[in-house]
């Protein structure tokens, strides 16, 4: 938040995103509100539904604020998890990884 | 209950459904047409193929798949059930329990021969057009690959299969006929509370095991969903619409959310999946699940694709969907409502029919130790109660009527309870014979033999560990009769017989045993040959005189064997002796007889282990003895004209002019070493296993009564002529006469020869 100029902001996920993460991951994301966030999916081994929350109230937030929210890169766990509990993040990943 | 357990459960429902299969094909094969018996047998397989899909079981599942496809053929009349097609499925149900067993086991299966059959099966499902040329088929490989969802894996292909017509399908028709394919789906709203999560439970993990369940497509929403700001981490927002193709059911889908139904909201109800890919066949979309719920199509084209839930939600298929579809939607819309009335209607229908299933066949498993105590204390119930009886009666003969109104209704409590002990135990025999069917037909296609195996008395019922130890000297022998005793069907055809070679097995009770008996209308024992053999091995003496019946119990002498060339299915010289000693340690015994070219039947008796015993309770020689009734065919005072004497010590009763041998039991069982007067005597004209009948002379009759059957050989050791023992109303022990046993050794051999034959033969 030092610079106001959309200075882009990135994020790793911790690899358990279970339900005890949901609270430090939603703290993380509110002190990174404001500017363009990348985040790094790369080593999630697990999620929760919790903290799938927060990631979409946290896209739903970023929408809103007119930033770019994206997933730079997701792990396989992490996406297949997103699947199989229908929330879909495709418009969220970044260019290069989209398929 | 861990998934062990849920998969044993499963394992001895496949057994039942294998039984029900079989039983059921059986039917068919013997010319029964009911659709009810058509439905059955595929209901059979179908449960299977369900339950070994929600385990993954995809061997299974693959076959499972291809014999269905091809039993729905014969449900819908476009394959007729002729002996050559049921000859296939005869053999596919046998494949399908050597699947399930492998499956539990972890044994290996013929590979080879589950290929062939599925592409017979296949053949016969596509009618006159040859396999495999529009229709690849469900292969197991196929199936492989996707572990997740193996049931729908292989479901989707059969109903593109060219082999399948296109069944015109009214919605109206529902509730009279149930559709073809009756997989049905499971629509779910799963709203989790907040409570779910803070108690640690994970909606991921719900929806995997939902998606484990069979092909599923979930729909989350997200509308709840605050922004971060405004949002607590650990409250619930989101909340799925799932919907799941499932074999297993609501009751399925049900168990996966267990644990969590207090924490959500939840909905489930059915719908049926024929409706389903009848609607999206027409439009063209075979692989999206049709929109169950007009709101999800609303919801901006979100209907979820099954591979990749949710794909559709982006703008841009949406729009390509909506495209394709939009001249349908109005179509698709009008099915859907159609899909509610028919799903209102499947549910109403399957809740029935849970019901019924319910009330058939509800089950417990209990540790055989736990009834056996049960049994053996309402044993102890019985004696008591009779005992009781028996002191009123003794110390106030009077008895006012109360007590011995009480007595009596304590009586027909004590036998009603011991009925329905003793019925826990007893198992019917049938699911051994419906193995033995399977070895007849095996061996029958070795040989080159036609064979045809009849039963009868399938549901006469014995002692669980009879049946459990029955199987073991049946299949040998079925082998032995098929094998050495039909004979091929040239030869049979040369001899005027009917080239089908033809296997009796029979159960019944007599006499309180259980009498199996094993006919083949075969070329019967070669007795010359068996004589020949039997002096070749040194068992007999060369010049020894032997009568018929010897020469046929020499079979059972250890190591012999007839067969000119030792084929794989018996004669290894261990047949009929390893036979003869199972049934012995049952404590059964087992006899042949044999007419040549007319076949042989082996008589097996085995006793009820532990049961009661309705008996006629008779004095001989200052002894008591019990006669079970059931061998009882009259009893009657000899008069002295109807005495007749029969050579040096044998006499004859004349009975509505016929003659019949009077057997002094006091005398066989050496109670006493003259013969008593028949005329201060009662007969007891009973009916023996080898079929004749025979006078029992008995000092008197006490009465009848129901005793309670202890086991002679476990308390004290075998006694001939003797069956078991009871305890009687006053405490004292009582031999049971062991009716067979005795009618023999009146046939000229004494016991202890019965006893010794019994030991070398």
């Amino acid at each position: 938040m030092a610079s106001k100029k959309a200075a882009q902001k990135s994020l790793s996920l911790a690899p358990v995103l279970d339900l005890n993460e949901a609270t430090a991951l939603h703290t993380q994301l509110m002190g990174l509100k404001g500017n363009p966030l990348v985040i790094d999916a790369s080593a999630v081994e697990r999620v929760g539904a919790l903290c799938a929350q927060v990631l979409m109230a946290g896209a739903k937030s970023w929408e809103e604020d007119k930033q770019p929210f994206t997933f730079g890169k997701v792990s396989d766990p992490f996406m297949k998890t997103m699947q199989l509990i229908g929330v879909n993040i495709d418009h969220l990943l970044a260019q290069e990884i989209r398929q | 209950m861990d998934m062990n357990e849920i998969k044993e459960i499963f394992f001895q429902e496949c057994e039942e459904q294998l039984a029900e299969l079989e039983s059921g094909l059986l039917k068919l094969n013997d010319g029964d047409r009911d659709p009810e018996t058509v439905n059955a047998v595929f209901r059979a397989v179908h449960s299977i193929k369900g339950g070994a899909g929600a385990f993954g079981l995809d061997d299974l599942v693959s076959f499972a798949h291809v014999f269905e496809t091809t039993l729905d053929c014969v449900r819908s009349n476009k394959l007729e059930p002729t002996q050559d097609v049921l000859k296939v499925m005869l053999k596919s149900a046998d494949v399908l329990a050597d699947l399930t067993n492998a499956a539990r086991d972890g044994g290996s299966v013929d590979e080879a021969r589950s290929r062939t059959l599925i592409r017979e099966l296949e053949a016969l499902a596509n009618g006159e057009t040859p396999a495999a040329t529009e229709a690849p088929a469900p292969k197991p490989a196929a199936a492989a690959p996707k572990a997740a969802a193996p049931a729908p894996v292989v479901e989707k292909p059969a109903v593109n299969d060219e082999g399948f017509q296109p069944i015109p399908f009214s919605f109206g028709d529902f509730d009279e006929e149930p559709a073809a394919h009756y997989v049905p789906t499971c629509q779910i709203l799963f709203k989790p509370k907040k409570d779910l999560y803070a108690k640690g439970n994970e909606a991921v993990l719900l929806l995997r095991d939902l998606s484990r369940l069979g092909e599923m497509s979930v729909y989350c929403d997200m509308d709840a969903l605050p922004t971060l700001d405004k949002m607590n981490p650990e409250e619930a927002y989101f909340s799925w619409k799932i919907s799941v193709t499932t074999d297993k059911g609501e009751d399925g889908v049900r168990s996966v959310f267990e644990f969590a139904e207090w924490d959500c909201d939840l909905d489930i109800h059915t719908i049926e999946e024929d409706v389903v890919s009848e609607a999206t066949d027409d439009e063209e979309l075979p692989m999206q699940p049709v929109p169950f719920d007009l709101s999800i199509l609303d919801d901006g084209g979100s209907v979820a694709a099954e591979d990749e839930p949710a794909v559709i939600e982006s703008d841009a298929a949406a729009a390509v969907a909506a495209a394709e579809t939009a001249s349908k939607v109005a179509q698709v819309a009008s099915r859907a409502a159609d899909n509610a009335k028919a799903a209102a209607a499947a549910s109403a229908a399957s809740a029935a029919q849970a019901n019924q299933a319910a009330a058939a066949g509800q089950t417990i498993r209990v540790d055989l130790d736990r009834v056996d105590r049960l049994i053996n204390l309402v044993g102890e119930l019985v004696i008591n109660q009779a005992m009781l009886s028996q002191s009123v009666v003794e110390n106030d003969s009077n008895g006012t009527s109360s007590i011995n109104m009480g007595l009596e209704e304590l009586q027909q409590l004590t036998r009603e309870i011991q009925d329905s002990v003793m019925a826990i135990r007893a198992q019917p025999v049938k699911p051994v014979f419906q193995r033995m069917a399977r070895t007849v037909r095996e061996i029958a296609d070795i040989t080159g033999k036609s064979v045809r195996l009849i039963t009868e008395g399938e549901n006469t019922e014995v002692d669980k560990t009879v049946i459990d130890k029955l199987a073991e000297p049946l299949t040998h022998m079925i082998r032995n009769a098929v094998d050495h005793g039909l004979e091929m069907p040239e030869k049979r055809e040369a001899l005027g017989k009917n080239p089908e070679g033809t296997v009796r097995l029979t159960a019944k009770h007599r006499s309180g045993r259980i009498v199996i008996e094993l006919a083949d209308d075969g070329a019967g024992i070669n007795r010359e040959k068996v004589r020949q053999k039997a002096i070749d091995n040194d068992l007999i003496a060369a010049d020894a005189n032997l009568s018929d019946e010897e020469i046929d119990n020499l079979i059972f002498h250890a190591g012999f064997s007839t067969a000119d060339k030792v084929s794989d299915l018996s004669g290894r010289g261990v047949g009929m002796d390893v036979v003869k000693r199972s049934i012995q340690a049952l404590g059964g015994r087992i006899s042949i007889s044999s007419k040549p070219g007319q076949g042989s039947v082996f008589t097996m008796s085995l006793p009820l282990t532990l049961a009661v015993l309705d008996g006629m309770v008779v004095t001989v020689a200052g002894q008591t003895l019990v006669v079970p009734l059931t061998a009882i065919v009259e009893t009657l005072q000899p008069e002295a004209s109807a005495i007749h004497s029969f050579g040096a010590s044998q006499r004859l009763i004349s009975i509505r002019n016929s003659f019949c041998p009077l057997v002094d039991v006091g005398r066989i069982l050496n109670f006493r070493n003259i013969q008593a007067n028949p005329m201060d005597g009662v007969a007891l004209l009973v009916e023996s296993e080898g079929g004749g009948q025979r006078a029992l002379m008995v000092d008197a009759i006490q009465g009848q009564r129901q005793v309670v059957i202890k086991s002679l050989e476990a308390n004290y050791t075998h006694v001939p002529g003797i069956a078991a023992a009871t305890i009687l109303g006053d405490g004292r022990v009582a031999l049971i006469l062991d009716v067979d046993a005795v009618v023999a050794a009146s046939r000229g051999h004494s016991l202890r020869q019965d006893i010794s034959l019994a030991a070398t033969g």
